[in-house]
């Protein structure tokens, strides 16, 4: 028999800053996207796109990302987070970097703003990477998790590393190649290695938890693991030394890799025991079915047909908005609202349990607010898609404007949340439990 | 699950179920988390686990646990242990908690 430990969870200010910043960011983000119709219609790179993308990307994504996964790697590897001090450092460069380089980018001021900017946020994810290895060297067992977790940080690095030296090389040139080659580096390792490895990893622990599912064995999580590090490892050496055709296996192993996932989550939700699956977990069903476009897109970016130019710019365009604004997206408004009413209620009642009546999570936000924001979600994603791919600004802008109604309902029921205040609760009068 | 004293025993998981799993919405004692009870004249000794291990929260159930027997058996010693083994499922879920997560 093993006994158990108490609870690692972090303090809340380590956690709910992140949510903060990640809303107010999503919301910048959507408002941002009605000022930027116009930029859909040619190439990706584009000061407004790389704005947009990066304010996704570190504003949004991966700032929710973080402070969910300081409350959920001690769930995950057992184990209490290393270093709460560096968590926090992490967020002030993560923050303050994400704003220099949106504004940088937006002005194309690519000089000294940019650099502080590049320099912040690659402190940042060192010190994040740091945070999350030691985390992980002493959890008391090593864990596929733990692989996926670890990998996926060390993956935020190196695309850290490549965004400091693209920035640097914008006002001293020294990289031998020209910068989108860089780019196409940039952004694959930070989706693949970054965002997938990790949302995998935690997404494989929680999932089932969430369903009440049982899951046995680690199989087809470990080939998921080895197929897509395969995969970019693969595509980097190719890209950076050998440029071959074989883009396309590279992004089949990928994708191989993604499918086990999938056949994962599959096989929980055969065995979960609630009856009925509530709006977060929809929505994270929603976002799974979304990484269906940027896998399909991915073998015709990478595969080298000659479609028209425009054609093709477009589909380079849907490909990033389909994982960014797609995916990603879809899996963090379904999450929100799996993960901050937790970390909210637990910080609000966890002393009261058993003496009072306290309301559980899932009561503390707007199940309609959630529902809405849900449909608005999907109408602007799917609006604003067609409107990049058909080059119809008017359809890209009604698409924007359901995307910020979205963003718009999501900030109401974050802060909703963050500024809960515990009510009066009636105590227990320990005669007539429910049964 | 051991019963000694099954007067004593059944009113501990009475108790009990006024913990709930904030995330579940069902009580412990019917989510199948509460492993063994045992009573003596002096002492309750409970073994409970949670439904994941590093679950956040541990803590807060077993203090919960700790706190809501020692006001409902003053008289008593509690000791409350957090054990892992045998690893909980959902299948020890019971067929109440079965019906409540139905109603929810």
């Amino acid at each position: 028999m093993s006994t158990a430990n108490a609870s690692n969870s972090p303090g809340k200010w380590v956690v709910l800053p992140h949510y903060v910043f990640g809303a107010v960011s999503f919301l910048a983000l959507s408002l941002l996207l009605l000022l930027s119709g116009d930029a859909f219609g040619g190439h990706y790179f584009h000061p407004k796109l790389l704005t947009l993308t990066h304010v996704a990307v570190l504003g949004w994504a991966t700032m929710i990302i973080f402070g969910a996964l300081y409350q959920l790697l001690p769930v995950v590897l057992e184990v209490r987070l290393y270093c709460e001090k560096l968590a926090i450092c992490s967020f002030v460069l993560l923050a303050l970097g994400t704003v220099l380089l949106a504004y940088s980018f937006w002005f194309f001021q690519v000089g000294v703003t940019l650099h502080v900017a590049a320099c912040s946020l690659f402190i940042s994810f060192l010190l994040f990477t740091i945070n999350m290895v030691q985390t992980a060297r002493s959890a008391p067992y090593w864990t596929v998790e733990a692989d996926f977790i670890v990998t996926s940080a060390v993956w935020l690095l190196v695309t850290g590393l490549i965004g400091l030296l693209m920035a640097v090389n914008f006002t001293y040139p020294f990289l031998p190649q020209e910068h989108l080659h860089y780019l196409k580096l940039h952004a694959h390792i930070g989706m693949a290695g970054w965002f997938l490895l990790l949302i995998i990893g935690v997404g494989s622990k929680l999932i089932p938890m969430f369903l009440l599912a049982h899951c046995d064995g680690t199989k087809l999580l470990n080939g998921s693991y080895n197929l897509i590090n395969a995969g970019l490892v693969f595509f980097i050496f190719d890209h950076l030394f050998f440029h071959t055709k074989l883009l396309p296996v590279y992004a089949l192993l990928v994708i191989a890799g993604v499918g086990l996932f999938l056949k994962f989550v599959f096989e929980a939700k055969k065995t979960m025991q609630r009856p009925d699956i509530d709006l977060g977990m929809r929505q994270t069903f929603v976002a799974l079915g979304l990484l269906i476009i940027p896998l399909c897109l991915v073998l015709v970016v990478s595969s080298g047909l000659s479609l028209p130019p425009a054609l093709m710019a477009s589909v380079y365009l849907v490909y990033g908005l389909s994982v960014f604004l797609g995916f990603v997206s879809a899996l963090i408004l379904g999450q929100t609202f799996k993960t901050l009413p937790f970390i909210v209620w637990m910080h609000a009642y966890e002393d009261l349990v058993g003496r009072f009546k306290t309301p559980l999570p899932k009561d503390l936000y707007s199940h309609a607010l959630l529902l809405w924001q849900n449909r608005f979600y999907c109408l602007g994603f799917l609006v604003l898609g067609a409107g990049v791919l058909l080059r119809e600004q008017a359809v890209f802008m009604v698409g924007a404007l359901a995307f910020t109604v979205a963003a718009i309902l999501y900030v109401v029921n974050v802060f909703h949340l963050v500024l809960h205040k515990v009510q009066d609760l009636k105590p227990f009068a320990y005669g007539n439990a429910k049964a | 699950m051991e019963t000694l004293k099954p007067d004593v025993i059944q009113e501990v998981l009475n108790t009990l179920k006024y913990i709930i799993d904030p995330e579940v919405g069902i009580n412990i004692v019917d989510l199948g988390l509460i492993y063994k009870v045992e009573a003596s004249d002096k002492e309750l000794d409970i073994e409970l686990t949670l439904t994941t291990k590093g679950c956040p929260m541990s803590g807060t159930i077993t203090t919960a646990t700790q706190q809501i027997l020692k006001r409902k058996f003053p008289n008593h010693e509690i000791n409350v242990e957090l054990v892992w083994w045998p690893m909980w499922t959902p299948e020890m879920i019971t067929e109440d908690g079965r019906r409540q997560l139905e109603e929810m």
